[in-house]
């Protein structure tokens, strides 16, 4: 049976990893090897590293730290985003050890390299990353580097061809970084249900996790802050959610010394 | 004793640095070459593989490796197929248009039924009875993928579930293919690493 995911997440700006809290304050936390390190031990399913700052200031994907991530030997899947503006930015981005990426800035920009991208890395690779509110049962999806937002309802959705992605990460912006904060309206007001979500911001309850991955499209959640001062959270939450599939909770013994 | 070498094919799609650690976490010496002769000195030629099958089929015709490869397994060089790489081990694949594959493993690539996609950790069942593999039977290994080798139950050494059951390893001799990610599945794909590394011998 397939394993719904809990995604480890780290948030990296200007070259290191940092606490986020609503997409506008930072708090700095070190070295991102050291994090993406301790995810690997502690049994993550995937690993997404998002380097926020990449897109904002066109600076295209940080190709140095995925080669220092690279040299860890991750045995750990490791999602990729930021800055990825065409087909050879994530083709290089896989080529230095990401499995799949993750895309934002594309979806405004130049949402007709998808299929570009999922031609050259099957759309089993890319994910869409969309950073959304709920107000009333509508989503407004926020264009963070601009700071607007728009409606996002089945006729917006209809001209993004979101067909060429295989999944898409609906983030809770505002609640990112509070506990206990996601909405659980969200992933009940997009549009689209039958697409596989993933679920980021201010998930850290275990009730948060039993509820939102039992809805039969959410296929994964993402914890970001919360994971960084707790060793065993990862362990705890994977115990703690009852009759969700979701794989027994492995400490890498055989790779790190505990 | 002395270090079994593993020679990664180069072809300029995929993962070559994930799987080359993974294997050289497992303490074999790796090379990561499109050279020939470099590979035919290996003891295991593993072929990775991230992408559209078309772009791969054609980076193998464009650095002149299908009659090597293909040559290599006449000779009874243990070869090990990872995700697409598997895939290219088929006749022929359906993935965007038709194209020729290394026809190594009777059977073609085909899209999933039971869903468009097949990501994240799995299940796998170990079927035939093959002995290099049924000390993972029911472990959890990672998956992405939306198209699924479809061969004679003969060459079947592995399924998963989604809705149906479908292939997730091949074998005809010492060529093997294996559709999950085991250099990205922590634990359990190192042992499948090695144990098929240890089991496969040169003909």
């Amino acid at each position: 049976m397939l394993k719904k995911r809990l995604i480890g997440v780290i948030t990296i700006r200007h070259g290191w990893s940092v606490q986020s809290f609503g997409y506008n304050r930072y708090l700095p936390l070190g070295k991102p090897e050291v994090l993406i390190e301790n995810l690997d031990r502690w049994g993550a399913d995937e690993i997404l590293v998002q380097c926020v700052d990449r897109s904002k200031y066109d600076l295209g994907p940080d190709f140095e730290l995925l080669r220092r991530i690279g040299t860890l030997g991750l045995s750990t899947p490791l999602i990729y985003a930021g800055g990825i503006r065409h087909a050879t930015d994530a083709v290089f981005a896989v080529s230095l050890g990401a499995d799949r990426v993750s895309v934002d800035a594309m979806l405004w920009d130049s949402p007709h390299m998808l299929e570009i991208l999922s031609r050259e890395l099957g759309t089993q690779a890319i994910i869409a990353n969309m950073p959304v509110r709920q107000h009333n049962h509508m989503l407004y999806w926020l264009n963070y580097r601009f700071g607007h937002e728009r409606i996002l309802d089945a006729s917006l959705l209809s001209v993004l061809p979101l067909e060429w992605v295989s999944e898409v990460m609906l983030t809770d912006w505002s609640h990112e970084g509070m506990a206990g904060g996601y909405d659980y309206q969200i992933p009940l007001c997009f549009p689209l249900t039958d697409k596989p979500l993933l679920l980021f911001g201010g998930l850290t309850e275990t009730t948060q996790f039993q509820r939102l991955l039992s809805l039969t499209n959410v296929v994964g959640a993402g914890v970001g802050n919360f994971l960084c001062y707790k060793e065993h959270a990862i362990q705890q939450i994977k115990q703690n959610v009852v009759g969700v599939p979701m794989r027994a909770a492995h400490y890498a013994e055989d790779k790190y010394i505990l | 004793m002395i270090r079994k070498t593993i020679g990664i094919v180069d072809y300029g799609v995929g993962n070559h640095a994930s799987v080359q650690r993974a294997f050289q976490a497992l303490g074999y010496r790796c090379w990561i070459s499109r050279d020939s002769d470099v590979l035919a000195d290996s003891d295991v030629i593993v072929l990775p593989g991230v992408g559209a099958y078309p772009s791969a089929m054609s980076a193998l015709h464009t650095n002149g490796l299908v009659k090597f490869l293909r040559d290599q397994v006449r000779l009874g060089q243990p070869m090990i197929g990872l995700c697409l790489g598997m895939q290219l081990l088929a006749d022929e694949s359906h993935e965007h248009e038709i194209t020729a594959g290394l026809g190594l493993i009777p059977g073609k690539v085909v899209p999933l039924e039971s869903a468009y996609w097949h990501i994240g950790w799995n299940t796998i069942e170990i079927v035939n009875g093959d002995k290099l593999l049924i000390p993972s039977d029911g472990e959890s290994v990672y998956f992405n993928h939306s198209y699924v080798f479809k061969v004679p139950k003969e060459y079947q050494i592995c399924i998963s579930r989604l809705d149906k059951p479908f292939t997730v390893g091949v074998r005809r001799g010492n060529v093997v293919g294996l559709q999950f990610h085991p250099e990205k599945s922590q634990s359990a794909g190192r042992i499948i690493l090695k144990n098929l590394v240890e089991g496969l011998n040169r003909a």
